[in-house]
C-alpha cells in the first residue's frame, strides 16, 4: 500500500468501466486516504512504512493459517454487511448487528450442545445454524415491531439491543444452570462446553488452513442478495418502501410487512454470522466471542453503499486488516488500535464522499441502480 | 425565432437583456435549443409555453442556477455570464421562484434581512427602503407579521419586495399566478405595470394566456425547448399564441365535446353510504356523505377547497379509514380494504398529491407503472425487466409521454408527463370498474388537461364509473354527466351538466346558497 495503489485507483474506474462515483470507486479512494493516515500513525509509533507493510503482509498472507483466519473474518463481515444492505434498502438502518450476532451465537451454542451426539454433520450444522438465524431475526424483530407499531427509531432500539445481547452472552457463560461448562475446579473458565464434533463447521480442507465453508456460504448469500435486490419483486418493493412509504402503500406494496421483513432478515444474517463463529474453532461460546464483527460489518455496509460487489470487496479487505492488525502489534510494535483508527477515518471519508456525490451529481452517464437508490433523484428542470 | 429578432430590431427602447442561441441539455433531453430573444428596458416580457417547454430552464439560465451549454447572453450591452445567483443579483437580475423561499417561523423583516452581510442587520434602512417600495409600487408588507400567518398572496408580495430591495433592473417571475386568487392576480399585474414605469423590466413565466393579454408588452412562445414565435402583443393575436403553444394538440372545446349521456340507470358501481370522518384536530371533514356513480357515468365534485373533497377521495383510495359509513364497488365492501385489494377489485385512483402518493420519483417510469402488478412480471421468481420496459414503452407512445426512455426516473419528467404516467398506470388496471380522480389536471397545461379529460371520458365510455373532483368548474362542466358540490363536509345537489343554468347553480351551492 505504498505508492502503487494511487495510480491504479485513478485508472481502475475506467479500466473496469465504472462510474467515478460508483460505490466501489469511492470505497477504494477512501481506503487510500485512510492507509496514508494509518502509515502516519505507525510512523509516530516509530515504525517505518516498510516495517508496517511487512508486518501486515506477514499477518495476513504470511502463512496458510493467517490467510485462513482472514478469509473466515471476511465471511462474517460479508454476512452482516449484506443484511445491513437489505434493511437499508427499506430505509432502515440496522445498528444492531453485534447484538443479533450475540443472540445467534447463544442459540447456536444452546442447540449445538443439546443435539444428540453422533448426528451426521450435515444435519447437525444445518439445525444449529438455523437456530442462530432464527435467534438473530427474533432479536431484530423486537426493533422492527417497535418501529412499525410505535414509530420508535430503529437506530436507537437496535443500538440498545446490542448491549442487552452482549450482556446475555455473559449471563449465559457465567451461570452454571445455563450454558456454563460443568465446574470441575476453581479454574474452570466462564465459557460454554465445547460443541460436539457433529456440529463443527466443515473446513475447506486446504493444507494447514483454518478456512471453513463459511466463506462459500457468505459468497453464495451475497450473490443471492445482489440478485434479489436488483432483479426481484421483493427488491423493488424494498426500494419503494425506502424511497416513499406513502406512494408505495398507494401502489399496493405492504409497507409495514416489507419493512418488518427487511429488518428481521438483516437480523437473521447477523445471527448466522454468530452461529458460524460458535461452530468454528474453538467451538465455544465465551464473553467477547463476537470480537466486534457486528460493528465492523455495519462499517462495511456503510462503506459499500448498497453495492454487493463493494460488500464483498470491502469485507475481504477488512477481514485481512483485522488479522493484520494483531501482527502489527507483535511484529512492528505499533498499537493494534491503529487499525481501529484507520477504520474510523474510513467512515469519516465515506460520509464526506456521500455528501460529495449528493451535492454534485453527474448526470446521465450510466446511472446505476445503487446510485439512484441512495441518492435522491435530482429534478431535471424542464 | 425570426419574429422576436424582428421585433427587437424594430423596438424603440433599448434592449436590456439579449439571448443569442442559448442551448442547454440535461443528458439526452434538449431542454433549450438555440433560444434567441430580447427583453427591452421598461417592458413586461412573457415567456409562454406548456409544461416541459423549457420556460423554467430559460429562467434559471438567466438567474445563474443553470449554465447554458451554448450561446451567449448580453445584459445592458455587456457580456453576461452568471455562474450563480449571486452573480445575477450583482448584475441587477432578481428572481421570484414558483415555490417561495421564506422562513415561515420568522417575521417579514427578519426574512427580508436574511442573507444580508454585516454584523448588525440594517433595520433602520430596511424601514425606509420598504416605505420607498410601498410608495413607488404600491407593495405594502407588514414588517412585524410572521410569514407563516400570511396568505399566499401576501407571501408573494414579500418575495417580490425581497427581490426589489436589491434594486434590480430585471425581475424574473416564475409562474407567479399559479397560487393566487383573481384579486391577487390583478394586484400582481398592477405591480408589474408600476415596475415598468420605473424603467425596470419584468420577465413573466406563465402558461395562462389570459394573464398575458393583461400584463405583457411582448411575448415569446417556447415549445420543446425552441422559440416557436412571439412578438409584441399589439401585433400578434392571443389565438395565434395559443396555437403556437399547443402545436398539434387541440384545446378542449368546452361546449362541443360535452358528453352524450350514456345513461347509467340504476346500477350503481361505486356506492358511498353515510361516510363520516373527523380530522385529528376535531373538525368534521365528512358528515354522512352519500354518493353513487353508475356504470359509464362521470360524476364531478366541485367546491371550494377544504370542504371535504380531499378527505373523500382519500377514503376512496384507502389512505384514510372513515369513522363511519361504507364504500362499496359492485357490491363488494371496500371500506377498510388495503390499496392492493382495491386495485384487484378494479378501482383506479389518481391521487391529489402526485409527488407523495402517485409516484416514486427516484424509480424509473417502467418500475412506477409495473409496481401495482408486479406479480404479472414474475419469471423464474425474478422480475422480467424486458417485458416491464416493453409495456412501459408502449404506454409511453400511447399516452405520448416525453422522456428519454422507460428507464428514465419519473422524477426527471415534467409535471404533465408525470401525470400521464400515473394515468397510464391507473387506467390500465385489470378489470377496471371505477376511476377516482382527485384534481387530475392541477398544474397541467392546456394540452395535457385536454388529454387527461379525454382519457377519463374514454374510461367511462368503456363502462367504468368515474368520479372526478376538481376546482376547475369549466373542466367539470365539459366532461361530467352531473356535478355535486362539496360544502362543509356534505355533498349538495346533483346538477345535470346539460342544464343551461348548471354553472350558476354550482356557484350558488359553492357559496352555501341552496339551489
Amino acid at each position: 500500500m505504498t505508492a502503487k495503489p494511487l495510480p491504479r485507483i485513478r485508472l481502475s474506474p475506467f479500466i473496469l468501466g465504472l462510474h467515478p462515483r460508483h460505490p466501489l470507486v469511492v470505497a477504494l479512494a477512501a481506503l487510500v486516504v485512510s492507509a496514508i493516515v494509518g502509515l502516519a500513525l505507525a510512523g509516530t509509533a516509530g515504525a517505518g512504512p516498510e516495517a508496517v507493510i511487512d508486518a501486515l503482509v506477514e499477518g495476513t498472507l504470511g502463512s496458510p493459517f493467517a490467510i485462513g483466519t482472514s478469509v473466515n473474518n471476511a465471511a462474517l463481515l460479508m454476512l452482516v454487511a449484506a443484511g445491513f444492505t437489505i434493511a437499508y434498502r427499506a430505509g432502515l438502518v440496522n445498528v444492531g448487528g453485534e447484538g443479533q450476532l450475540c443472540l445467534g451465537g447463544v442459540a447456536a451454542a444452546a442447540v449445538g450442545i443439546s443435539l444428540p451426539t453422533g448426528m451426521p454433520p450435515a444435519i447437525g450444522v444445518t439445525v444449529t445454524l438455523a437456530a442462530a438465524i432464527l435467534a438473530g431475526a427474533a432479536w431484530a424483530a423486537i426493533a422492527a415491531w417497535l418501529r412499525i407499531r410505535r414509530g420508535t427509531s430503529e437506530i436507537i432500539t437496535t443500538l440498545l439491543l446490542n448491549f442487552i445481547g452482549l450482556a446475555l452472552v455473559v449471563l449465559m457463560v457465567q451461570e452454571p444452570t445455563l450454558l456454563r461448562q460443568p465446574m470441575t475446579s476453581s479454574e474452570t473458565l466462564p465459557q460454554s462446553e465445547a460443541l460436539p464434533e457433529s456440529v463443527h463447521l466443515p473446513l475447506l480442507g486446504l493444507h494447514r488452513n483454518p478456512a471453513t465453508i463459511a466463506i462459500v456460504l457468505a459468497v453464495i448469500l451475497v450473490i443471492a442478495v445482489g440478485i434479489m435486490l436488483h432483479h426481484s419483486g421483493a427488491g423493488l418493493r424494498l426500494r419503494a418502501v425506502g424511497l416513499s412509504g406513502t406512494a408505495a402503500a398507494r401502489l399496493g406494496v405492504p409497507v409495514e410487512r416489507t419493512a418488518f421483513l427487511g429488518l428481521t432478515t438483516a437480523g437473521g444474517f447477523s445471527g448466522l454470522a454468530g452461529g458460524l463463529l460458535v461452530t468454528s474453532a474453538p467451538f465455544i461460546l465465551v464473553d467477547g466471542f463476537s470480537s466486534g464483527f457486528g460493528f465492523s460489518g455495519l462499517v462495511v455496509g456503510l462503506l459499500a453503499r448498497g453495492s454487493m460487489t463493494a460488500v464483498a470487496a470491502v469485507s475481504v479487505l477488512f477481514g485481512f486488516l483485522v488479522s493484520g492488525g494483531i501482527n502489527l502489534q507483535l511484529a512492528a510494535g505499533v498499537p493494534s488500535p491503529t487499525i481501529t483508527v484507520v477504520q474510523s477515518v474510513l467512515i469519516i471519508v465515506i460520509a464526506g464522499a456521500a455528501w460529495w456525490t449528493t451535492t454534485k451529481p453527474t448526470r446521465s452517464w450510466r446511472p446505476s441502480i445503487e446510485r439512484s437508490a441512495i441518492i435522491p433523484a435530482e429534478e431535471v428542470p424542464a | 425565432m425570426t419574429i422576436t429578432t424582428d421585433t427587437a430590431t424594430r423596438g424603440t427602447t433599448a434592449a436590456l437583456l439579449s439571448l443569442d442561441g442559448v442551448g442547454k441539455s440535461f443528458g439526452p433531453v434538449r431542454a433549450l435549443d438555440a433560444v434567441t430573444l430580447t427583453v427591452r428596458s421598461g417592458s413586461v416580457h412573457c415567456i409562454l409555453g406548456e409544461n416541459g417547454a423549457g420556460k423554467s430552464t430559460l429562467c434559471n439560465s438567466i438567474y445563474g442556477t443553470v449554465s447554458p451549454d451554448t450561446g451567449k447572453m448580453t445584459l445592458g450591452g455587456s457580456d453576461y455570464r452568471p455562474r450563480n445567483p449571486s452573480d445575477a443579483l450583482e448584475a441587477g437580475v432578481a428572481m421570484v421562484h414558483q415555490h417561495f423561499s421564506l422562513v415561515p417561523t420568522m417575521t417579514v423583516a427578519d426574512n427580508l434581512l436574511l442573507g444580508r452581510g454585516g454584523f448588525r442587520p440594517p433595520r433602520g434602512k430596511l424601514s425606509s427602503d420598504l416605505d420607498r417600495i410601498a410608495d413607488s409600487y404600491g407593495l405594502r408588507v407588514d414588517q412585524k407579521a410572521t410569514v407563516g400567518e400570511l396568505t399566499v398572496g401576501a407571501r408573494q408580495r414579500v418575495e417580490i419586495v425581497k427581490a426589489l430591495l436589491r434594486d434590480p433592473q430585471l425581475i424574473l417571475l416564475d409562474e407567479p399566478t399559479a397560487v393566487l386568487d383573481p384579486g391577487e392576480i390583478d394586484a400582481l399585474i398592477a405591480t408589474c405595470a408600476a415596475l415598468t414605469v420605473d424603467g425596470k423590466s419584468v420577465v413573466l413565466i406563465t402558461h395562462k394566456l389570459g394573464e398575458v393579454a393583461r400584463a405583457a408588452d411582448e411575448a415569446t412562445v417556447l415549445r420543446a425547448g425552441s422559440v416557436v414565435g412571439g412578438g409584441r402583443l399589439a401585433d400578434v393575436s392571443l389565438a395565434s399564441l395559443l396555437e403556437l403553444m399547443l402545436g398539434d394538440n387541440k384545446a378542449i372545446d368546452r361546449t362541443e365535446t360535452r358528453r352524450r349521456h350514456s345513461n347509467s340507470g340504476s346500477d350503481a358501481v361505486l356506492a358511498i353510504n353515510g361516510v363520516t370522518f373527523t380530522r385529528p384536530d376535531g373538525n368534521t371533514a365528512l358528515s354522512g356523505v352519500d354518493l353513487s356513480v353508475g356504470r359509464g357515468e362521470i360524476v364531478g365534485i366541485a367546491g371550494v377547497e377544504g370542504n371535504g373533497q380531499s378527505e373523500l377521495t382519500a377514503v376512496l383510495s384507502g389512505a384514510l379509514t372513515p369513522d363511519g359509513g361504507t364504500v362499496a364497488l359492485d357490491g363488494e365492501d371496500l371500506t377498510s380494504a388495503s390499496p392492493a385489494r382495491r386495485t384487484a377489485a378494479g378501482l383506479a385512483v389518481i391521487p391529489e398529491d402526485r409527488h407523495t402518493e402517485g409516484m416514486i420519483a427516484a424509480l424509473s417510469i417502467a418500475e412506477n407503472i409495473a409496481m401495482p402488478r408486479m406479480t404479472q412480471y414474475r419469471r423464474w421468481g425474478l422480475l422480467d425487466r424486458g417485458r416491464m420496459r416493453a409495456d412501459a414503452a408502449s404506454a409511453m407512445s400511447e399516452y405520448s409521454i416525453r422522456a428519454s426512455g422507460p428507464d428514465a426516473s419519473i422524477g426527471s419528467l415534467s409535471g404533465g408527463n408525470q401525470q400521464k404516467v400515473v394515468l397510464a398506470r391507473e387506467l390500465s388496471t385489470e378489470g377496471l370498474r371505477a376511476v377516482v380522480a382527485a384534481q387530475p389536471t392541477r398544474g397541467l397545461d392546456a394540452g395535457a388537461v385536454a388529454f387527461v379529460l379525454e382519457r377519463l371520458r374514454d374510461a367511462a365510455d368503456s363502462g367504468a364509473a368515474v368520479l372526478v373532483s376538481s376546482s376547475e368548474i369549466d373542466e367539470l362542466l365539459a366532461v361530467c354527466d352531473r356535478i355535486v358540490v362539496a360544502y362543509r363536509g356534505t355533498l349538495l345537489g346533483s346538477i345535470d351538466t346539460a342544464s343551461p343554468t348548471a354553472a350558476s347553480d354550482i356557484a350558488n351551492l359553492m357559496t352555501g346558497v341552496s339551489a
